[in-house]
């Protein structure tokens, strides 16, 4: 399957799961249980497939149109200057999410918001921080 | 770390839209390396060097002092 016909399903697909969430939430007058998100996550999901979709179909129109501009596309996605900057700018976006994940903790304890809450939140947390320390091992192994 | 890159390309008669062209990286990345803002790998650095057939010592000045 081409890359272009995979564009296609992915946007086509997107449309028939916003269709899906608007019949869905149009047909179900009391809904229930798992009834009540699928909707809103039918309509959410959909409008991000499509707009995914779309977006790569109308880039590769006008890279069609113009051949140059893929190459500098091509080009300023590889450069490694900007790899560098946006992996600089990923790491202190991690460290500042530490400290915001620490304080919305924190603030979630003083609040008494529900204890399997902030379990969860600690969970996230703990997770992200286990990830960085699975990378950090797997690339000490590796270089 | 200092470079000729600057005064390498000008002496070629290029500019900086065609050697970022000829070395695949963006034209940013070539204004920021004549600047002395951003050093490159060792693989750009190499890449260089070859394209004005020079050694890398020779493009590129290292200084201990700097570090």
């Amino acid at each position: 399957m081409s890359r272009a016909t995979k564009q296609y399903i992915l946007a086509i697909a997107g449309i028939l799961c916003f269709i899906t969430g608007l019949v869905l939430l149009k047909a179900i007058a009391e809904p229930k249980g798992v009834l009540q998100v699928l909707p809103y996550l039918c309509i959410g999901i959909g409008c991000g497939v499509f707009g995914h979709g779309a977006g790569e179909i109308a880039a590769n129109r006008a890279y069609a149109k113009n051949p140059q501009l893929r190459k500098q596309m091509e080009i300023e996605k590889q450069d490694e200057r900007n790899i560098a900057i946006a992996n600089q700018a990923k790491a202190k976006a991690y460290d500042s999410m530490l400290y915001v994940l620490g304080a919305v903790m924190i603030a979630f304890a003083l609040m008494n918001v529900q204890t399997t809450t902030i379990l969860l939140l600690v969970g996230a947390y703990l997770l992200v921080v286990g990830v960085f320390i699975f990378y950090l091992n797997k690339y000490q192994k590796e270089q | 770390m200092k470079n000729r890159l600057e005064e390498l390309r000008k002496a070629r008669g290029i500019k900086q839209e065609e050697l970022a062209a000829i070395l695949e990286v963006s034209r940013q990345t070539i204004g920021s390396l004549e600047n002395g803002r951003y050093n490159p790998s060792i693989l750009l650095a190499f890449k260089i060097a070859r394209y004005f057939d020079m050694n890398i010592e020779d493009v590129f000045i290292y200084e201990e002092d700097a570090q």
